[in-house]
């Protein structure tokens, strides 16, 4: 929450670029992570497919939104390059994109509405995808499922890299400033339209957890059977869960098409989306939204002051400083894990208005699901009671 | 030359994907997780081939073993670190399933690491090669192809022998079934588990020794065969070895045999989906038949419309 605030005020001033950066990042990560917390930290769904649902949120906007903004352009009786083939698509993206860019300067209404378009675009095919994960993940094996999204991620990859109507090729593609009436850096604004949206997934994902809904999603990542015992459609729970949150998770694609006005492919490599979001996620601690913000500012945080004095490190060592970081992600990860399995901020006892949780539990009895010891006493017990039953 | 060099290329990737199949079926039977490390082991192979065979100027067979200890010393490593950890912590197949992608890109990214460190020291293009030209010749053939075969049968037979006739390998199998049943009648858990680490580790390097024999090898190169070590591994079952190694030649060989043939039909630009073809194997086995082929060998010999279908065909049981 303080974080959103504060690092919008840094963005609005505009006056460091490292500020506006890092306020960016963390904007477009903290959607993804928190999607993630919804899903694997209250719904027990392990969705290693993250990166699948950005990379549609970006061809969303390479594919669909720029086709549109071209076509609207047109429609104004702007003459624009030939893009129909392949060839043209390519190689006057350049300059139809300034064309581009000096309509929607004059037109603000049209870039505000190729915003809401694209996000809204984005956000059903993410829905789309999100039911087309929970097809398999019904029948599979968590692990069996893991491995079916990490191929799924790699596989829409290899397409936008090779159709170059999606996004370019190779080549990737240039995107219109759809902020071009705001008259101060893009960046900024963008920075800033982000962390609003992240500000309102906030909301939406705490009003949801807080809902009867969440604490059924809770009960059904505590115990499934239970739930579909009385009487709780568990596949259903969890088809609805998967699909919202692939919807929110596709805005980030959207936004970062547009922070940089280039798509291509490498953009949104499984590594950089699913592995560093799973990091903040675990970092933070999963179950709570304070601990994904808190795992999303620190990992954000280093990783752009890294890559800023990237020019410094490489004087020093003799490797690139981006496989130092990821040695960083591969020993944080693990030392998380082993040392502190809750995360920076354990889970707490989900806050019900109205609802006194002392009457109603008399002891506080919280039992980890994540590190759910192998019921160690149960031995001990069965002997007492064996021995009962002799006598 | 007795056999077109696609179909070599076909065999030798074909015999490297069998034997790091066999290597993840292996750990799933024990650990119950996917190791997505597992092809980075064999990174650690291909390097270990280059610096002895390039570096110090060695005949590159003799970096076999070397590669198949050191895989072996990485894989116990990451057992008494990582894995044993958190499986004494009681973390579940999830938890220890990410600390495995953890454990996979810290080992890419020393491994790229010490490439770098390589070519500071002696000068060399270390990031991208192929050792070919180091081989030998046999009959016209190059010599990695009689050794990739001979490597993998010998490999299958010593296993079958070790998981049926050794004290150690049938408690193995044990410890696969049910960990804690085996406990209960004297078998050392974590002993067993510590060998299959070594074993899985060791066979993986082997394997990444072979590969910049005939492909060109990069750091990462043993990160990117995973998809199809998995879709073999998928492909013969995840129950036993045997299908390991059935489904990772199939895979093996489909993807590069497949792909020439469609290359044939439709043209040069198919080569780029390559990695879709393993891709393809891994999402339509876990859609159609999760227990892959040894789910369909038993579909079609146990169930009443499976022998009917084979009665059809003129196939008679006995």
């Amino acid at each position: 929450m303080l974080g959103v605030i504060g690092s919008s005020v840094a963005a609005i001033t505009g006056m460091n670029r490292l500020v506006v950066d890092i306020a960016m990042y963390f904007g477009l990560f903290v959607i993804v992570a928190m999607a993630l917390n919804f899903q694997y930290g209250n719904a027990g769904i392990p969705n290693f497919g993250c990166a699948v649902q950005v990379i549609v949120g970006g061809f969303t906007v390479s594919g669909l939104t720029l086709r549109l903004a071209y076509w609207l352009v047109e429609k104004a009786g702007i003459q624009l390059l030939p893009y129909q083939t392949a060839y043209d698509w390519l190689y006057n993206s350049q300059l139809n994109v300034v064309t581009t860019n000096s309509f929607l300067k004059s037109h603000p209404l049209v870039g505000i509405a190729l915003l809401l378009f694209s996000l809204a675009v984005a956000m059903v095919l993410g829905a789309a995808i999100g039911w087309l994960i929970s097809v398999p993940a019904i029948r599979l094996r968590a692990t069996y499922l893991m491995i079916t999204l990490i191929t799924m991620a790699d596989a829409s990859q290899i397409f936008g890299r090779n159709i170059p109507y999606i996004c370019g090729g190779t080549l990737g593609i240039w995107i219109p400033n759809v902020f071009a009436w705001y008259p101060g850096d893009r960046g900024v604004i963008t920075a800033v339209v982000t962390l609003a949206i992240g500000l309102v997934c906030f909301f939406i994902f705490r009003t949801m957890l807080n809902s009867p809904y969440g604490r059924l999603m809770r009960a059904i990542r505590e115990n499934e059977i239970t739930c579909q015992s009385v009487g709780k459609n568990v596949v259903g729970i969890r088809r609805n869960i998967l699909m919202f949150a692939s919807a929110i998770t596709a805005i980030p694609g959207v936004m970062t098409a547009y922070y940089y006005s280039y798509v291509v492919d490498a953009m949104y490599q499984r590594a950089y989306w699913t592995y560093w979001s799973w990091l903040m996620l675990i970092l933070g601690g999963p179950g709570n939204n304070a601990g994904t913000f808190l795992g999303c500012a620190l990992v954000i945080a280093m990783r752009r002051i890294i890559i800023v004095y990237k020019w410094f490190f490489d004087k020093i060592l003799f490797f690139p400083i981006s496989y130092f970081e990821q040695i960083l992600l591969g020993v944080l990860l693990i030392a998380v894990m082993i040392f502190r399995p809750d995360g920076l901020i354990p889970e707490k006892l989900l806050y019900i208005p109205g609802v006194n949780y002392r009457r109603l539990v008399s002891e506080e009895v919280k039992v980890d699901w994540r590190t759910a010891p192998k019921m160690r006493h149960a031995g001990r017990r069965r002997r007492f009671s064996l021995k009962f039953w002799k006598r | 030359m007795l056999l077109p060099a696609i179909w070599m290329a076909a065999i030798v990737y074909a015999c490297e994907i069998a034997i790091l199949s066999i290597g993840f079926t292996l750990t799933y039977l024990t650990a119950k997780i996917p190791n997505f490390a597992h092809g980075t082991y064999a990174g650690y192979g291909i390097y270990v081939n280059y610096t002895m065979s390039k570096i110090f100027g060695l005949n590159p067979y003799l970096s076999f073993p070397v590669a198949f200890f050191l895989g072996g010393g990485i894989g116990v490593t990451v057992y008494l670190l990582v894995i044993g950890v958190l499986t004494r912590m009681g973390g579940g197949a999830i938890v220890l399933t990410i600390s495995t992608i953890a454990i996979q890109i810290f080992l890419t990214a020393i491994l790229y690491i010490y490439a770098f460190w390589l070519r500071g020291v002696y000068h060399t293009y270390t990031l991208q090669f192929i050792l070919k030209a180091r081989d030998f010749q046999l009959m016209g053939m190059p010599g990695i192809f009689y050794v990739a075969l001979s490597i993998c049968f010998i490999a299958v037979i010593v296993l079958h022998y070790f998981l049926t006739k050794t004290r150690l390998g049938v408690s193995m199998r044990a410890v696969a079934e049910d960990p804690e049943l085996a406990s209960v009648l004297g078998i050392n858990v974590n002993r067993t588990q510590l060998f299959s680490w070594f074993l899985t580790g060791g066979l993986a390097a082997l394997a990444g020794a072979m590969y910049p024999m005939w492909f060109q090898s990069m750091p990462g190169s043993g990160g990117l065969i995973i998809t199809s070590i998995m879709a073999g591994s998928l492909l013969g079952g995840m129950e036993n070895v045997y299908g390991a190694i059935v489904g990772g030649f199939g895979v093996g060989l489909s993807e590069i045999l497949l792909t020439n043939q469609l290359q044939d039909i439709f043209g040069i630009w198919v080569g780029e989906y390559r990695p879709l073809i393993p891709m393809f194997f891994l999402i339509a086995v876990l859609l159609i038949q999760p227990r892959g082929l040894q789910g369909a060998y038993d579909w079609l010999t146990k169930s009443k419309r499976g022998m009917e279908l084979l009665a059809k065909l003129g196939i008679r049981l006995e």
